[in-house]
C-alpha cells in the first residue's frame, strides 16, 4: 500500500489509465494482424489443432495476450492505494454542502 | 415425463440455492441497512472483493445472446463470428483501468452510490441527471425484458414446458432474490450464475466433441460445408474471417466499439465500480475477469461453430437461435442437459438482476431521494427501504407482466438499447473524469445529440456503408460534447478539486 496524497492518487490513475489504452491498442493492433493479416498471407489452408491458424492465432491469442499485458499492468503499472480520502475527508464534508446545490 | 423430471431438477436446485442465497444476505446485512439503506442496497456498502467483483462484470455482461444467438450465428457463420465476438476480450479490463479507481476515489468522495450520482456531482446539472435516470429507466426496462424473452424461450424449448410456466419459474426467482438481497445479493448470486455457465458450457463441449467423433471429423464436415460455399455461393465460406463478406471489415471495427471500447460507457456495469473494497480487490477482478470473459465469449461462439459436426442442417425457415436448445435436448444426457440448461439461464438471470437493481436505484435514490434532499426533507431509513423493495419488486413484475406478450415498441426499442446507453453515456463517462474542461452543457448536448441522432439513424433506417450506427451515435455525441463545453461555463472551482486535484 503506497500512501499518496489526494493529488498524487489523480496522477497515478491517470498513468494507469493512459497504460490502460495503450495495452487495448496493443492487443487491436495484434488482433487485426494475427486474423485478417494471417488470413491473407496463409488462407484457411494453413491450421492449428485442425482449425483454421488465422482463427486460433487471433481469438486465443488475443484472448492470452490481453492474460498477459494485464498481469503486466497489474506488476508494473498500477499501484494500491488508499481509496478512501482520510486526510480530506473534513474539507469534503463541507466542500459537499455547497457542491450539492 | 421422467426426462423432464431429471432435466429440471438441476435447474429447480440451481434457483433454490439462489433465493437461499438472496434471503441469506438480506438478513445478513440489516444492520448495515438501518444505518444507510441505500448505501447497502443499492451498492452493497463498497465491500466486493476481486474475484466476485470479476463474476459480477462479467456475468452482468454476457447475457442470452452470448449464450443463444451468438452461438447461434457462428454454427451459421462460422469462424468469422467467433472473431467478430472476440473483440469482447478487451470488457473487463476497460472498465476498471480506465474508470474503475477513478470513480471508486471520487465515489466514496462525494458518497455517490450510483452512476447517476456520479453524473449528478461531476456535471452539477439536476437537469442532466434525471434524463440520465430517465433514459437508464427506459432502456433497463426494454433490455430487462428482452432478456426475459429469451430466457423463458430457451427454458421452453429445452424442457417442453410452455413460454408462459417457464417465464414465470424463471421470473419469479431472479425478481424475488434481487428484490429482497439488494446489490450484495445481485453480486454473490451473479457470481455462482458465472460459474454455472463455465460449467455449462465444459457439458456442451463435451457433448458436442463426443457427439461430433473429435474435432477433426467436426473439421472435416465444416470444411466440405466451406468448399460448397465458395464453389456454389450458396451458404458461407465458414472458414473465412468475414464468411463469404457477409461479415464486412466495417462491422468489424464498429463491433470493436459496440462489444469493446465503448462498454465502459454502461451504467449497469460501470456502477461497480462504485460497489468494490480496495484497489487489490480491481486489480484482481481485471485479471480474473479477462480470463473469464475471453473463456465464455470465444469458447461458447466457438462451441456454436464446431455443433455444426453434431447439427448439420436446421428446418427450414427455423431461427438460428433454436440451435443451442436442441443440442441441449436432443444431444445430452438428462441430467446433463439440465446442468447445461442453466448456464444461459444464469446467463440471463445475472443480466436481469443487475438491470433491475440498477433500474429501481435510478428511480428510488436518483429522482426520489434527491428530491427529498434538495427540499431539505429528513428521510426515515425504515421507510426508504420499504420504497427500495417495493419499487424493485414492482419494476420486475411489471417486466415479467409485458414479456408474456411483449408490446412491438418494447421489442423495437430492445434494438437499439444497448447501443443508445453508449450513445448516451460513453463521453460523459470518459471525458467527465479525464478531461477538466467538460461542463454541464456539453454533457447535455451530448446526451441529446448523441442518443437523439442514434434513434434517429434508426428510426429512418439511414446507415454509413456497412458500419454500425453506434458510429454516428458516438460521432455525434463526440462533436455534441465539444461544441456544448465550448459554449457553456466553465466548471467551479469546488468541482474541479475534487475531480481534478491534479490540476491545481
Amino acid at each position: 500500500m503506497n500512501k499518496m496524497s489526494y493529488k498524487e492518487k489523480f496522477v497515478q490513475m491517470n498513468k494507469e489509465a493512459k497504460a490502460t489504452w495503450i495495452v487495448a491498442a496493443v492487443i487491436i493492433i495484434f488482433w487485426w494482424l494475427a486474423g485478417f493479416g494471417v488470413y491473407g498471407a496463409f488462407g484457411f489452408g494453413l491450421t492449428i489443432l485442425g482449425m483454421p491458424a488465422w482463427f486460433v492465432l487471433s481469438c486465443f491469442g488475443s484472448w492470452i495476450l490481453s492474460i498477459v499485458l494485464v498481469a503486466y499492468l497489474i506488476k508494473k503499472v498500477y499501484k494500491d492505494f488508499e481509496l478512501d480520502d482520510d486526510e480530506f475527508s473534513a474539507e469534503n464534508k463541507s466542500g459537499k454542502e455547497n457542491t450539492d446545490e | 415425463m421422467s426426462n423432464s423430471f431429471m432435466m429440471l431438477a438441476p435447474v429447480a436446485i440451481f434457483f433454490a440455492v439462489l433465493m437461499v442465497m438472496g434471503f441469506y444476505i438480506q438478513k445478513r446485512s440489516s444492520d448495515a441497512r438501518a444505518e444507510n439503506y441505500s448505501k447497502d442496497y443499492y451498492i452493497g456498502g463498497r465491500s466486493l472483493g476481486g474475484f466476485v467483483l470479476a463474476m459480477t462484470l462479467v456475468a452482468t455482461y454476457s447475457s442470452v445472446s452470448s449464450f443463444l444467438s451468438g452461438p447461434g450465428v457462428a454454427w451459421q457463420k462460422g469462424f468469422g463470428w467467433v472473431y467478430y465476438a472476440s473483440t469482447q476480450v478487451v470488457a473487463a479490463f476497460l472498465v476498471l483501468g480506465i474508470l474503475g479507481k477513478k470513480m471508486a476515489v471520487v465515489g466514496r468522495k462525494t458518497d455517490s452510490v450510483t452512476a447517476v450520482d456520479i453524473i449528478r456531482n461531476r456535471y452539477q446539472s439536476d437537469l442532466l441527471a434525471t434524463i440520465s435516470a430517465v433514459v437508464i429507466i427506459v432502456f433497463f426496462t426494454t433490455q430487462m425484458i428482452g432478456q426475459f424473452v429469451g430466457g423463458a424461450q430457451i427454458f421452453s424449448a429445452a424442457t417442453g414446458l410452455s413460454y408462459k410456466s417457464g417465464l414465470i419459474i424463471f421470473a419469479v426467482v431472479v425478481v424475488l432474490y434481487t428484490t429482497v438481497g439488494g446489490f450484495n445479493a445481485v453480486a454473490i448470486t451473479d457470481t455462482a450464475c458465472a460459474v454455472m455457465m463455465l460449467i455449462g458450457m465444459f457439458c456442451l463441449a463435451y457433448a458436442i466433441i463426443t457427439k461430433g467423433g473429435g474435432i477433426n471429423n467436426i473439421m472435416a464436415t465444416i470444411n466440405e460445408a466451406s468448399k460448397t460455399a465458395r464453389a456454389t455461393g450458396q451458404g458461407f465460406d465458414m472458414v473465412s474471417p468475414t464468411s463469404s463478406n457477409s461479415i464486412p471489415v466495417q462491422l468489424f471495427i464498429t463491433q470493436w466499439m459496440l462489444c469493446g471500447v465503448c462498454t465502459i460507457g454502461l451504467p449497469q456495469t460501470n456502477v461497480r465500480c462504485l460497489a468494490y473494497k480496495d484497489t487489490k480487490s480491481v486489480h484482481r477482478a481485471m485479471m480474473y475477469g479477462t480470463i473469464v470473459v475471453g473463456a465464455m465469449m470465444i469458447g461458447m461462439h466457438l462451441l456454436g461453430v464446431l455443433s455444426r459436426g453434431v447439427l448439420t442442417s436446421i428446418p427450414e425457415g427455423a431461427s438460428t437461435d433454436t440451435v443451442v436448445p436442441v443440442l441441449i435436448s436432443q444431444y445430452m444426457h438428462p441430467v446433463l442437459a439440465g446442468l447445461t440448461i442453466i448456464g444461459p439461464l444464469a446467463a440471463t438471470m445475472s443480466t436481469i438482476s443487475s438491470l433491475l437493481i440498477a433500474g429501481s436505484s435510478a428511480v428510488v435514490k436518483d429522482i426520489y431521494l434527491h428530491h427529498k434532499e434538495a427540499k431539505k426533507e429528513q428521510v426515515n431509513q425504515n421507510f426508504v427501504g420499504k420504497i427500495s423493495i417495493g419499487m424493485t419488486g414492482i419494476m420486475g413484475i411489471a417486466a415479467v407482466l409485458l414479456s408474456i406478450n411483449p408490446p412491438d415498441i418494447i421489442v423495437w426499442i430492445n434494438l437499439f438499447a444497448f447501443g443508445g446507453l453508449q450513445a448516451a453515456f460513453f463521453w460523459i463517462f470518459l471525458l467527465g473524469l479525464f478531461w477538466k474542461k467538460a461542463n454541464k452543457t456539453g454533457a447535455l448536448w451530448c446526451i441529446i445529440g448523441g442518443l437523439g441522432s442514434y434513434i434517429f439513424v434508426y428510426v429512418t433506417g439511414i446507415t454509413i456503408g456497412a458500419f454500425h450506427n453506434i458510429l454516428i451515435g458516438i460521432a455525434v455525441g463526440f462533436i455534441c460534447f465539444i461544441i456544448g463545453t465550448n459554449i457553456g461555463k466553465p466548471v467551479d472551482e469546488k468541482v474541479g478539486r475534487i475531480f481534478f486535484p491534479e490540476k491545481y
